[in-house]
């Protein structure tokens, strides 16, 4: 700063110096003129740098063509460093939340960031599309105009945020979401959604499978019970007596071949993985074409076809079982007359076993829940034929331990096809 | 929402809770709907019952609204935009309130037909699908109301046509079916008014959009055949 006060001294002085010879010698009017031009000179030199100055800070910008001549070159200088400085720290700052937000987008459960008047901060794509947000237009508004269910409304005026919320969402597809609300920064909330369905599911599953369970095994208990009382109390002749017993044997059966199913079920579930024995494919086609033959007696046109070009891995009595069962269900479901085709054959992916059939069929909306225990199309007719309803159950856990997917195709009153498919690793090419 | 600031942003908070408010009664509506559609297909009469109570908190609500209304009326004097604005609700309210009517009837319908120990059977699918139809134009309707978006708005008023298409083939069916079988006639005609409750759920569905894109553009597009842009 001094330097710069001298400076601007010694150019007056100058102006002076010129001035005062020229003011003596030639005319007052003169030495003042020269004087005030000099000035003048310094003050436009001054005003040059301001204008520059002035235009700049109206739209800063990181230019290295910005310079100040003389004394002005230090302030332009400084405030370019400031300027850059700024911007750096801007742009890294930028980067610094862009790459929590990447962070926030990448999370698989939904995120909804609400101020304190509940209104939408931020939300992530997640959450938009379980509770159908659209964070470009609705940030800053109430998240309740959008998430309008009574219950969700309910849920987050009544601040009590321990348990989380299960919502059921309606928009699109059914889900089922859990809702927890955590506070941040003050009052401010946070929404965490998780999507539940597939737990939901599960847990419904479970609770059927009890209620199913106790049903199954209560029918045949009621007709036990109900002829011992008769029995004990009324003296029956001796046929009656035998109708009776058989009656009460055949119901004892069932109750038998049900608690079989659950542990055999039960065993697949907590076995170690199946064993590899080879195990020879023509042979065992051969015995599911005679036990079928048996089943059906003679009513159905039993087919068993086969390339003969490999074999399997893995446990045979799982395996025969799985595959005896198919059988068995497509003769018990196809009318007399009809056809039964049982296939092994290599496939690009692997090796097929199907069994196909000209039965009654069935719906589409049952297929997806056919596996699951005790789950029947008919229940009246299904236990009539004799099931307990787990064999498909157990069919599948069977075959998901060799790496086998259950395919399940049908058509109702055309027939069903039932396809084991195998892995490559699976099978040895003969 | 308002791109114009008010010199009192009490104005603006009372303006955005009564939209708030309007929006809630919405979705009380909504769950009343999906409900009485649930209890179509399930044949619950439990839900009926949480259906007609809902019914009562809609009505409280919809006073409540009309209050709010006229108190923000006597009290800012409001103008262009907040007026409009205030009138669309008005007549939003009127309009939510008959589709939760409309639910209830659908509910009640529903009690008879399962009481007398009939099921919708045949007719279980497509009086489904249009009832989900009008749900979603109800949702939209009121997704547009509170986005303030018109196209979304023009989109509910376009399907409501697809809904009397379909609500008139159901009706239809039923004749056919009626013809050939008298004995249905009872579980059809319950049916129909069924059918008839969900279209006019359409319809108010369709009335709440109008309204947003009078809100928003000032055009009464009421009764016209000019289609919201």
């Amino acid at each position: 700063m001094p330097s710069q006060i001298v400076n601007a001294l010694v150019l007056i002085l100058l102006a002076a110096g010129l001035a005062i010879p020229v003011g003596y010698f030639v005319a007052h009017w003169a030495g003042w003129a020269i004087f005030c031009a000099g000035l003048g000179l310094q003050m436009l030199f001054n005003f040059r740098n301001f204008a520059r100055l002035d235009r700049w800070s109206r739209r800063p910008v990181v230019d290295a063509n910005l310079e100040g001549a003389g004394a002005w070159d230090g302030i332009f200088g400084r405030l370019y460093r400031h300027e850059k400085e700024l911007r750096t720290l801007i742009s890294e700052r930028d980067d610094q939340i862009e790459r929590l937000f990447a962070a926030l987008q990448a999370l698989t459960d939904g995120v909804v960031a609400l101020d304190l008047n509940q209104h939408i901060v931020y939300c992530n794509t997640t959450a938009e599309e379980q509770l159908g947000l659209v964070l470009a237009t609705d940030s800053g508004q109430p998240v309740v105009n959008i998430v309008r269910q009574p219950e969700f409304v309910a849920y987050l005026n009544s601040g009590d945020f321990e348990r989380p919320l299960i919502l059921r969402s309606e928009r699109g597809t059914e889900r089922v979401l859990s809702i927890h609300v955590v506070s941040y920064a003050g009052n401010r909330r946070l929404m965490q959604i998780k999507d539940v369905t597939q737990s939901d599911r599960l847990d419904q599953m479970r609770r059927d499978f009890v209620a199913n369970v106790s049903h199954e095994l209560r029918t045949p208990l009621t007709v036990l019970a109900g002829f011992l009382e008769t029995l004990q109390e009324i003296d029956l002749e001796r046929d009656e007596q035998h109708r009776y017993l058989d009656l009460m044997a055949e119901q004892s059966k069932r109750m038998e071949s049900i608690v079989q199913d659950l542990l055999t079920l039960s065993s697949i579930e907590s076995a170690p993985p199946p064993s590899n024995d080879l195990v020879d494919m023509s042979t065992l086609m051969d015995k599911l074409r005679r036990d079928a033959e048996a089943l059906s007696a003679g009513r159905h046109t039993i087919i068993a076809e086969s390339d003969g070009l490999c074999d399997l891995r893995g446990s045979e009595p799982e395996l025969v079982s799985a595959f005896g069962n198919l059988v068995a269900n497509a003769v018990r479901y196809t009318p007399a007359g009809g056809t039964v085709r049982i296939e092994w054959k290599v496939t690009p992916q692997g090796a097929e076993y199907a069994v196909e059939d000209t039965g009654i069929g069935i719906e589409a909306k049952h297929i997806p829940r056919l596996t699951e225990r005790f789950y029947r199309v008919d229940r009246g007719r299904s236990r009539d034929a004799g099931g307990t309803g787990l064999g498909l159950a157990i069919v599948k856990h069977s075959l998901n331990r060799h790496q086998a997917q259950l395919d399940i195709r049908s058509t109702p009153g055309v027939g069903s096809r039932f396809a084991a498919k195998f892995p490559t690793g699976r099978i040895v090419r003969l | 929402m308002n791109d114009t600031q008010h010199l009192s942003s009490q104005f603006d908070d009372e303006l955005a809770r009564l939209r708030t408010h309007v929006l809630q009664m919405g979705g009380l509506v909504e769950t009343q709907v999906s409900a009485a559609i649930d209890a179509y297909s399930t044949g619950e009469v439990a839900s009926i019952k949480t259906i007609v109570e809902t019914d009562r908190k809609v009505n409280e609500l919809e006073k409540a609204i009309d209050d709010d209304c006229a108190h923000i009326i006597a009290k800012r004097q409001p103008t262009a935009s907040d007026l409009r604005l205030i009138l669309g609700i008005s007549k939003i309210v009127t309009d939510l309130e008959r589709a939760g009517d409309e639910a209830k009837k659908i509910a009640k319908g529903v009690r008879r037909i399962y009481e007398n120990g009939h099921l919708p059977g045949q007719y279980g699918v497509g009086v489904r699908h249009l009832a989900e139809a009008a749900l979603t134009m109800v949702r939209r309707a009121l997704d547009a109301f509170a986005r303030l978006d018109t196209p979304q708005a023009a989109d509910v008023i376009r399907a409501d046509t697809d809904v009397d298409a379909e609500f008139k083939s159901i009706i239809r069916q039923l004749i056919t079916h009626m013809m050939e079988d008298p004995r249905t006639i009872t579980t059809s005609i319950e049916i129909i008014s069924i059918a008839r409750a969900i279209e006019r759920i359409g319809d108010h569905a369709k009335n709440v959009s109008e309204q947003v894109v009078f809100i928003v553009e000032g055009r009464d597009i009421r009764h016209t055949k000019e289609k919201a842009q």
